[in-house]
Order: structure tokens, then sequence, then C-alpha cells
């Protein structure tokens, strides 16, 4: 690695060692303090207990909620982030920038507000309410709410991850797929697809990661009803309002398990993106 | 006929990228396009191929017409640029991935696999993957891979143009000994002349969309028509002198023409001498290889097997230097010239001999027609007779408002152009755009612009005008070139009258009209009209005699006539009327005129009144 080796080549001078001091101090502070904290929080009462405060039905309901809006909202971004992030690198068309430009609101508008939006569009005497109604669908303090909610806040991560690379990737290789006789279809799945595998997975494990850990537009929208509508951010949320630590402790412990392994999965991917 | 491009246009917004190109390309032939960047080169190539589709114009593929055509159902092969090898794939799926989309057996699949790795020199590395590759390497993948379903034609974009020099000599040897064995009939896109010839059985060179010539790597070098050409390829210094007697004269040396070159007698002519034409001796030698004159050695480089020299020699009177670009403020002529890299070192002066030279062709001149929407058609039977005997190409251009107005003034304009006998003319048509623009942005390769004046439309006529329309009198003020006004009935041009004026402008529509007259074979008279004839001084008659002696310069004999007459306007009239003139030629003759219209008085009576074709000459310095 010539970086590695760049980066050893001189000397460290005091300023150096203070910098590399300060890093290590934020990062111990701000990432591995916390975990620690969780990890200890939620098993220093012993196996059994954490296993019992995530195993009642309110708590396994909550969990399931999470997964289930999670991965829903993750294959609707995938799907409509690939078909965005194709559409503004390849087509030219009046307010491309102003699309491109939105993409980023979710990034920028506070999750709350987010939800408060749905619930002014889709809530009582909401704009879209009588549409919604018209096709029977119950938006707010329900599942397809929650889910427009984390679908709304994890938009950006697959445009994001999938631009630069289709933008880098050009036309060629589907020009030459095209003129080997293959059809669009043919060219999108065997040549552009493998081409933004790498950076679509990176997306794909944001969007995620994302969606997992919503808390506060899904908390606007749903209410967060025990057992129906609570998902497992505002099912920890509310058993420390009830202080009831251990289940609040083993919950975020199974989040953080969770985030832990897409974390690992992601620096996968980010480096075969990288790589290519 | 494999490939066959007919009338080829395209254009990116305002910008004419291909500019009517038609090409033929025979069975198994290795036909290259050779052109600077931004020449068009890869645009017809992408075009042909389907992945662009061309503004007019149409591809054949063996007789099949399959311009409307995806490329996936042109069965062609193309090879890119850049390494579009699929990175993903290892070098065996890469060269199957056509033949998996047309559902080819995997036995079949593999038998042709390992065949085309074979014949590309890359046998055994089916299984690497492209990044494991060297550019080179992957280059002949992109060629295997193109040519693994067999097309029946292949198309390379500078294939090699991100190569080192190396490579790519390896590399055109194996493409042209495989395009050989398979007899596939190829296109190949570049800008490096040492690649066209060393690939092209035949050779289309581009300049900005146009194809300027075909022809073979030998003919092309020796024997180029254009000026263009005869630069891009190859070094070698171009002469401008003129045409005498059968040479081509710079000052006192003058080169003998070889028969049959085409040249007008009195015109510049225009002389490529190759280095390798050029002769070097310390002694002037007697023979037959003429003497230009002594020159000093400025320049000697040694490149392998030949040395280049270049040798500046004193000014030669009238010759005006166009390759290599004497650098700015120097005067004297240029000339490269290439040595045995082991001959004998030169002193510092030598003498140049002319081992050989080419003539190059006159440009074909370009008539610009305008049909404004005046009403009034335009002349079209005139401009067959103009483009008859001078032997030029014409381009009709139309001023419309919408698209519908197009196809109307199209279909009605094609029938029109098919009784005139003139099918072949281009027809443009511009919308929304004013002739004026036109005339600004006219070639000036345009020889003249050709259009009849409109009726009178303006309610309260400028009595400065002489009830001439606007819009060609702006044409008159913008034109750069000579401008047609045509009137009355012509049927034959065979009188030409050149109306002067003592103490003006005359000199460039003497020779304007002069030459004009000479090509058509016409009769020319000299015309001045005086208030009274004893008027016509000293002054008038000295002019009369440099204008007849500017004529029998470039060859033409003229009668000169002095009219009396109290209006110069009326005077040439008269005059054009009683010598039964088919065209009367007068100058703009007023260039730093305030005027609105920059045009003489008389030159706008002459116009009003005229009842036969009038050329009308913008003053400038010849």
């Amino acid at each position: 690695m010539p970086h590695a080796e760049a980066r050893q080549a001189k000397p460290r001078g005091p300023l150096e060692w203070l910098l590399i001091g300060v890093v290590v101090f934020y990062a111990a502070v701000l990432l591995v303090g916390p975990l620690a904290a969780i990890f200890w929080g939620s098993l220093s009462h012993g196996l059994g207990v954490f296993w019992r405060a995530i195993s009642v039905p309110n708590a396994r309901s909550a969990l399931w909620l999470t997964l289930l809006l999670g991965a829903s909202a993750t294959v609707i971004n995938t799907v409509f982030g690939v078909v965005v992030a194709w559409v503004l690198v390849r087509d030219e068309f009046r307010g491309r920038k102003l699309v491109n430009g939105l993409i980023d609101l979710p990034f920028a508008v506070s999750p709350v507000i987010a939800g408060l939006m749905l619930i002014l569009l889709f809530g009582r005497n909401g704009w879209l309410t009588p549409v919604a109604e018209a096709l029977g669908v119950k938006l707010v303090f329900s599942l397809p709410g929650m889910l427009l909610a984390t679908t709304f806040v994890s938009l950006p991560f697959v445009v994001r991850e999938v631009m630069p690379v289709l933008t880098y990737a050009g036309t060629h290789q589907e020009d030459a797929a095209c003129t080997l006789g293959a059809s669009s279809w043919q060219t999108f799945w065997h040549v552009t697809l493998p081409t933004i595998r790498w950076g679509l997975l990176y997306g794909i494990s944001l969007t995620l990661a994302r969606a997992l850990g919503e808390f506060g537009a899904v908390l606007v929208v749903s209410a967060g009803v025990s057992g129906l509508t609570e998902t497992a951010t505002l099912f920890i949320y509310r058993s420390l309002d009830d202080r009831n630590q251990v289940a609040a402790y083993s919950m975020a412990m199974v989040l953080a398990l969770i985030s832990f392994t897409i974390l690992l999965l992601m620096e996968l991917f980010k480096r075969r993106a990288d790589e290519q | 006929m494999s490939i066959a491009l007919e009338q080829i246009a395209k254009h990116f917004g305002r910008q004419v990228i291909v500019d009517r190109v038609s090409l033929e390309v025979r069975e198994g032939e290795l036909f290259v396009l050779l052109g600077a960047s931004g020449s068009g080169k890869s645009t017809i190539l992408r075009i042909t191929a389907g992945l662009l589709a061309p503004d007019h114009g149409r591809v054949l593929l063996h007789g099949r017409d399959v311009t409307g055509l995806p490329p996936q159902k042109r069965d062609v092969g193309f090879v890119f640029q850049n390494y579009t090898v699929f990175r993903h794939m290892t070098v065996a799926e890469n060269i199957e991935f056509g033949l998996k989309i047309r559902r080819v057996p995997a036995a079949e699949r593999r038998r042709r696999r390992d065949q085309l790795l074979d014949l590309v020199g890359l046998a055994g590395l089916g299984k690497r993957f492209p990044g494991q590759l060297s550019g080179g390497q992957l280059q002949r993948v992109a060629i295997a891979r193109a040519l693994a379903y067999e097309p029946k034609v292949l198309l390379l974009d500078e294939p090699f143009g991100a190569l080192d020099v190396k490579i790519r000599t390896q590399l055109r040897r194996s493409l042209k000994e495989i395009q050989r064995k398979l007899g596939v009939t190829a296109i190949l896109v570049t800008h490096d002349q040492e690649e066209a010839f060393e690939l092209a059985d035949r050779i289309g060179v581009l300049e900005r969309g146009r194809l300027l010539e075909v022809g073979t790597a030998e003919t092309l070098y020796a024997q180029p028509r254009s000026l263009s050409v005869a630069t891009f390829l190859g070094g070698g210094a171009v002469l401008t002198g003129r045409a005498e007697k059968g040479a081509a004269c710079f000052g006192e040396i003058c080169l003998p023409l070889p028969a049959g070159v085409p040249h007008y007698e009195g015109d510049r002519v225009q002389v490529l001498i190759r280095p390798e034409q050029v002769v070097l001796s310390e002694q002037r030698t007697e023979g037959s290889m003429p003497a230009i004159g002594r020159g000093l050695i400025t320049e000697q480089s040694f490149t392998g097997a030949l040395r280049r020299v270049r040798v500046r020699l004193a000014h030669l009177a009238a010759t005006r230097q166009i390759a290599p670009p004497l650098p700015f403020g120097e005067e004297g002529l240029l000339l490269d010239a290439v040595l045995p890299a082991d001959s004998a070192p030169l002193s510092r002066e030598v003498w140049v001999h002319l081992r050989g030279w080419h003539i190059l062709t006159p440009p074909a001149p370009r008539l610009m027609v305008l049909e404004t929407d005046s009403g009034l058609h335009a002349p079209l039977r005139l401009v067959r007779l103009l483009a008859d005997r001078l032997g030029a190409s014409a381009t009709l251009v139309a001023f419309v408002e919408t698209k519908e107005a197009a196809a109307t003034l199209r279909r009605t304009l094609k029938s029109r152009l098919r009784d005139a006998g003139l099918s072949d003319v281009e027809v443009r048509f511009q919308y929304h755009d004013s002739a004026i623009q036109t005339i600004r942005q006219a070639d000036p390769s345009h020889e003249m612009v050709i259009l009849a004046p409109g009726p009178r439309r303006l309610k309260v006529p400028d009595p400065r005008t002489h009830g001439l329309d606007p819009l060609t009198l702006r044409i008159l003020g913008e034109s750069e070139v000579p401008v047609l006004l045509v009137k009355g009935e012509t049927k034959s041009l065979s009188r030409v009258l050149i109306c002067t004026a003592a103490g003006e402008h005359g000199k460039t529509d003497v020779q304007v009209g002069g030459r004009l007259a000479r090509r058509l074979g016409a009769a020319v008279t000299l015309l001045y009209v005086a208030r009274r004839a004893a008027e016509a001084g000293p002054v008038a008659h000295a002019h009369l005699e440099r204008a007849a002696a500017t004529l029998r310069s470039i060859d033409v004999a003229s009668e000169v006539r002095v009219r009396e007459s109290d209006s110069p306007a009326a005077g040439i009239l008269a005059e054009a009327r009683e010598g039964n003139h088919d065209l009367v030629v007068l100058g703009v003759h007023d260039p730093g005129s305030r005027s609105f219209f920059k045009i003489h008085d008389v030159t706008l009576q002459v116009i009003a009144a005229a009842d036969r074709p009038l050329l009308i000459v913008p003053s400038r310095e010849a």
C-alpha cells in the first residue's frame, strides 16, 4: 500500500502525537463509550434477563416491525434509487437540476418535520386524504404511513451512491453491449448492474442502517401504539420512559448488533467499490 | 457494395458535425476514415453502427437499408477507442457475450471462443479477468468479442488511440491480418496518418464534417486534389504561383504543368512539393531538374533512416507560401527536404532543385442560391446555365417559418428543380433565420450568391432606394462575394458588359467580371459612361486602358466603349440593350459610404431599372 508507506515515511513531531491523542480520545468518548455502556447495561444482569427482555410479545413485535419496515423501505429505495440515478445521469431534461437537488431534501429536513408533512398530507383534512381513502389505504397511525416515513428519510442513499458510479462508468460499455446485440434489458442486467453493484450495495446498506434506526418521523406518523405501531426505537424510548432500563438496553443491544453487522458489510462493499 | 452511406448529415445544436457525407465501402475492404479530432469521423461511425441517428441520409449494409434499425439488428461489430471490455467478466465470457445473447449452444460458443482467442493471439488467457491484462491485450479482447458472432461489418473507432507506439504497431499488423483472413468489411477511424497509410485499402479524408477526398494512400499522398488533403497527409511545401503558358510560374521560375492538369491561364495555381522531391546539392546542376535557387540550411534533424533538412530561400516574386507556415514577420521561402541519414553533410549554402511537383486542383466553384420569401421563384434556369458552364455545385437555401412550410416548399422545389435539370442540387432550409445571417455566415468559398430581387413591398417607398426591397438591399450591402441579381429572361451567357468608372474602386469588378467571362467563354465589353464623349478626358482613357490591360493579363480580350449619356444608369442600361448583353457587371463602388445601404446611387438605379441579370461585385482590394 503506497499510502501506508507515505504515512510512515516521515518522523512524527509532538504536534502529530497530540493530534493522534485527540482523535483516539474523541472516538473513545463518542463511539466506543456508548457501545460499551449499552453492552454493559444489557448484559450486566445476565443473558437470561436479556433474553426475557427482548422476547416479550411487545418487544418481538417491535423488532419484527422494524425489520419489516427497514427491509421494505430498502427494497423500494433500491429499485427507485437506481431508476432515479439512471435518469439523472443519463437523461437530459428540463428540471433535471431541480430533481437532483430535491433528492437531498430528506438529509436537510428533520425527520420530525418529515413526519409532520405526512400528517398534513394524509391526516384528518389532509390534502391527499381523499385520494388515500378512495384507494382504501389508511396512512396515518398505521403501517403504510410508517413505511412512507421510513422510505422518505432513507431515500437519498442509493441515488447518491449509484450516481457517481454511473457517471464514471460512462455509456461506452453499454454501447458495446448494444452493438453486440444485447437488448436494453439485457444490457442493464449483464453490463450496467454488475458495473454499479458495489456502489449499489453500499447504498443499500446505508439505506437499511438508516431505516432501522429511524425514530422521529415514525413516531410522529405512528404515535407508537405498543404492540401495533411501535418499532424497536420507539420501544426503547417507551421502555426508558417506563423506567424499564433492562428492556431498553437489551433492545438497543440487538439494534446495535444488527447495525454492526451492516457496518461490516458496508466496509466490505465500500472497499470493493473503491477498488473498482 | 458492403457499406454505403448516402448523404449522411448530423448536427448537434447549431453545429454541423457531419455535412452530407456519401461513402461506399467494397466487400472485404478495410476503409480508413482519417481526420483531425472534431472532423466528424466518429460520428459517422456511430451512425453506421446505429448508436446515433442521422438527421438526413441513409445507411445501407449489403444493400439493406438499416437507417431505422437499432444497433442490435444491424449485425455490426464495433470496437471502441477506450477499453470497453466488460470488467466483471472473464476474457472468455466477454468473447462469448454476443453469442450468448444470440442463444448459441454452449459447445459452439466454446469452439468459437477458442478459435478467436487463437486468432487474436490470446490463446490460454480465457480465464483471466480484464484487470489482469495490458491495454493492448484488452483491445485484442475487444476485437475478438466484436468478431465472435461473425458480423459482416466491423467498425473500429480509434482502436489503438490509447496504446503506446510499439504495441500500436503490433496490433495494427494483427488487425490487418485478421481482417484479411476473415474477409470482413471494415471501417476504421483514426487521426493518425501513419496508421491510415499502413492499414487502409482506401482512405477517406474528412475535414469539418465534409468528406474531402477518397483514394488509396499512394494517390492521396502523391496526387491530392485539395490543399487540405495535401497538407494533412505528409509534409512538404505548398506555393501559390500563376499559370502562364502551360507552366506554374513563381516570378522568374516556371515549372511545367503536366498535361491534363486543370487550371485557368493567368489564374493562381497551387503547387505541392513533397520533401522527397527536393534535391539539394553543392553546385547548380544543369539538366531536367529545374533549380529554384540557392538557400541556407536553417534546421537539420536526424530521424533514424532519414535526415530532415529545412532550407530557406530568398522570396520569389508573385509567390505566396501556404505551407509550411512562415514565422511571423519573416519573408522568404521555406522548403523541407529529406536525405538519407548517412549522406555526406552539406555546407550551409545549397542549391535547391526539384525532382517533381504536383499541381492541386482549384476548388470547384460553389453557388449559393437564395429562395427568399419574395414570392419570386429562385432563378433556376440561370443557375443551371452557370453551374454547367462553370462546373460548379449549387446549394439552394430556402427561408421558411415553419416545418410545415418547409415540407410544402420541399415538394414544390423538388419538381421545379427536376424541371430545371438540377435534381442534384443540395437544398437547405433555414427556420426563422434571416437571409442576412446566412449571407454573413456564407463560406467565402462560394463563388457568388444568386437571388431574384423581390417585388416592391414598401408602402411608402424610400426615394433613396429607388423602390428596391429592403432584403435585397441588405444582402447587397452585407455580402462579401459577388451577388447575381436575376432580372428578365436569360437564355444564354455569351456577352458580358463590365461597367467601369474612372477614379473609383473599379478594379475588383473588372477582374471578377473578366474571370467569369473567360470561364463562360463570353465576349467582354468594357463600358465608360460620360456626360459628353468629349468629357471623357485622359483620366478616363487611362483608366479604361488599365482595365483592358487587367483583362489581357488574365487572357481576356475586350472591346472598349465610351458612351454619352446624361444619366450614368440610363447609359449603362441603353448600352446593355443595344449591345444585347446577357450580363451586366458593376461594382457596389462605395465601401466608405456612411449611408445605410452602402451602395452607390448609380448602382441602385441600374438595379431598379434593369431588365437583365446583374452581377454586383463588392469592392474589396484584390
